[in-house]
């Protein structure tokens, strides 16, 4: 877990010293298509598969509890 | 002496002025104006793996859901949102918690199979019916009229949020409260973000805690074995011949597993941590664990058991009997021989990864996997695209593919193959190995300026969606998806 953990670290740690973007870069990644979220409009998508599949969770959405079907 | 003092406080108060005004002019408002959202989804799917009739029946189902959001700036910081809903559905399976209402063992079909004490829709005592096993017509591939068919769930949630000045730390706090008729719900929870790195990198961490109530509704027969203290010729079963797998008439069904739940609570506690990292001009990704932790009722007191290990007992038409896994039977239903029964822990670990890339001014490219794994020994891996391709000015089209497996939790087995000697038991294929392939469609309609107008509000945007279910199993489902969003002028 401890060796897991560690790297895990250190792979975060890489990414973080990339180079930084400026403000006035981020054009693209400001593209509300780019947003590292589900839409608003796939909110009961995700709903739907809560109800029908073991998993859940890790997508921002719902991941137990609120209703009796998951 | 006096008169340079004067003039550096001057200068020194003008200056601060200043600062506080160039805060003032530069610091953009997290939220401009108000901003409304109506979505709305419709779902329906075939299947024939009901859980409620114990891993085989019909699994039609419908389900209509709307919901507004409005999202209101408090100031140039804070926002508001509300969020209110509700979801309104009919199934087949459901229905058949009580499959004998229409002209068969309740005779009326007012059973009340939930566990308050309002029984004035009891049981048909009027001496002028007197249903027998060639009345009945219940079958899990047949819907019944019961009251369980249909239900609608509503729910409000309220958020608030704030971002500091140098907008690089969110802090937001909500609560949420939703119902259904055999469920309650209250929930609340927090989550901090923080950004670095000249806002390319962020992390946040929240929690969320539901404290749910089970009302818990049981099959009908099982329900009432239990009223009747196991008196197969009293109340419900008056007057009713309950029939073998030879289809003779016997009076041995003797489910000595049910008990009425007495434990009705249901709490999940939650922490989610996140981590983003903007890559590049045209690429980002981002890293999501939760920990999810459950307690209490984790099973649905709706859903039936039938053991291997024990014999079956059948109430309706004998010759239906060799035919009772076939959608050819309609008049035939096994008496349950438990609920099903699942540990009162649950420990889920899902671990996502999505990563973003802009390929030009019309395409990008939307990633993401996960993988999921609990003690209930079901692990599972998750993988979906989605390819936005930019139209025109204002219209976007969303292709998209999702795939999805999961192994079988430890306490799964289908109809009729667990055993009575099991602490632990479902037919619930929600927790059977599968794999899926959802195919999707979407279009967006984007207008930046807002022209079109309903009274004080601007339509800013439209997104229809629509996808396309497949699970090996059989089951199949459709989502429609549709949204509307408004800005306030």
């Amino acid at each position: 877990m401890i060796k897991k953990s560690s790297i895990l670290i250190v792979i975060i740690s890489f990414f973080i010293s990339c180079a930084s973007v400026k403000e006035y870069e981020k054009v693209n990644i400001n593209d509300p298509d780019m947003a590292l979220s589900e839409k608003k409009c796939d909110r009961f998508k995700i709903a739907f598969q809560v109800y029908r599949e073991g998993a859940s969770g890790a997508n921002g959405g719902k991941s137990g509890g609120g209703c009796g079907c998951n | 002496m006096k008169y340079l003092i004067i003039i550096i406080t001057f200068f020194y108060s003008g200056s601060i002025i200043a600062q506080k005004d160039s805060n003032s002019v530069y610091k953009k408002r997290v939220l401009e104006t108000i901003e409304v959202d109506f979505l709305s989804s419709y779902y329906d799917q075939e299947g024939s793996n009901a859980s409620v009739t114990g891993g085989i029946g019909t699994e039609k189902l419908s389900d209509l859901t709307s919901t507004i959001v409005v999202s209101i700036p408090m100031n140039d910081d804070d926002v508001l949102t509300i969020d209110v809903g509700f979801s309104a559905y009919t199934s087949a399976s459901s229905s058949n918690g009580n499959p004998f209402d229409v002209s068969g063992a309740s005779g009326n079909g007012g059973y009340d199979d939930d566990d308050d004490d309002d029984d004035d829709g009891g049981y048909d005592d009027d001496d002028d019916y007197s249903p027998s096993a060639g009345d009945v017509i219940g079958s899990p591939w047949v819907a019944s009229t019961g009251a369980s068919k249909s239900d609608v769930w509503a729910s409000i949630n309220v958020d608030y949020s704030h971002s500091s000045d140098d907008r690089n730390t969110l802090w937001n706090a909500d609560m949420s409260f939703a119902t259904e008729y055999d469920y309650s719900s209250i929930g609340f929870g927090g989550g901090l973000t923080k950004l670095f790195n000249e806002k390319n990198t962020t992390f946040g961490v929240s929690t969320k805690i539901y404290i749910d109530t089970w009302k818990p509704i049981y099959p009908t027969e099982l329900k009432a074995f239990a009223d009747e203290n196991g008196n197969l010729n009293q109340g419900f079963f008056n007057g009713i011949s309950i029939i073998n797998q030879n289809g003779n008439v016997s009076t041995s069904w003797n489910p000595t597993n049910y008990k009425p739940i007495k434990d009705k609570g249901r709490n999940s506690y939650s922490v989610s941590f996140s981590f983003s990292q903007i890559l590049s001009k045209n690429a980002q990704f981002s890293l999501f664990l939760d920990v999810v932790k459950q307690q209490g009722w984790l099973a649905n007191p709706l859903q039936r058991v039938y053991f291997g290990d024990v014999d079956n007992y059948y109430i309706g038409n004998a010759s239906s009997i060799p035919n009772y896994t076939s959608p050819s039977n309609t008049d035939v239903f096994q008496l349950a021989d438990d609920i099903e029964r699942l540990p009162s822990n649950r420990l889920k670990i899902p671990i996502g990864f999505r990563f973003n890339y802009y390929i030009n001014e019309a395409v990008s490219l939307r990633t993401y996997y996960r993988y999921y794994f609990d003690d209930w020994g079901l692990q599972s891996n998750t993988v979906s695209l989605e390819i936005p391709v930019k139209i025109l000015d204002k219209f976007t089209l969303y292709p998209s593919f999702r795939f999805y497996d999961q192994t079988q939790a430890d306490y799964f087995a289908p109809y009729d193959q667990n055993l009575s000697t099991s602490e632990f038991y479902t037919s619930d294929f929600d927790l059977s190995k599968f794999s899926s392939n959802q195919y999707g469609f979407g279009v967006s309609y984007t207008d930046i300026f807002s022209k079109a107008h309903i009274w004080k509000f601007g339509l800013k945007s439209i997104d229809f969606r629509y996808n396309n279910y497949q699970r090996n199993t059989g089951l199949s489902a459709n989502y429609t998806g549709l949204g509307f969003k408004f800005v306030m002028d």
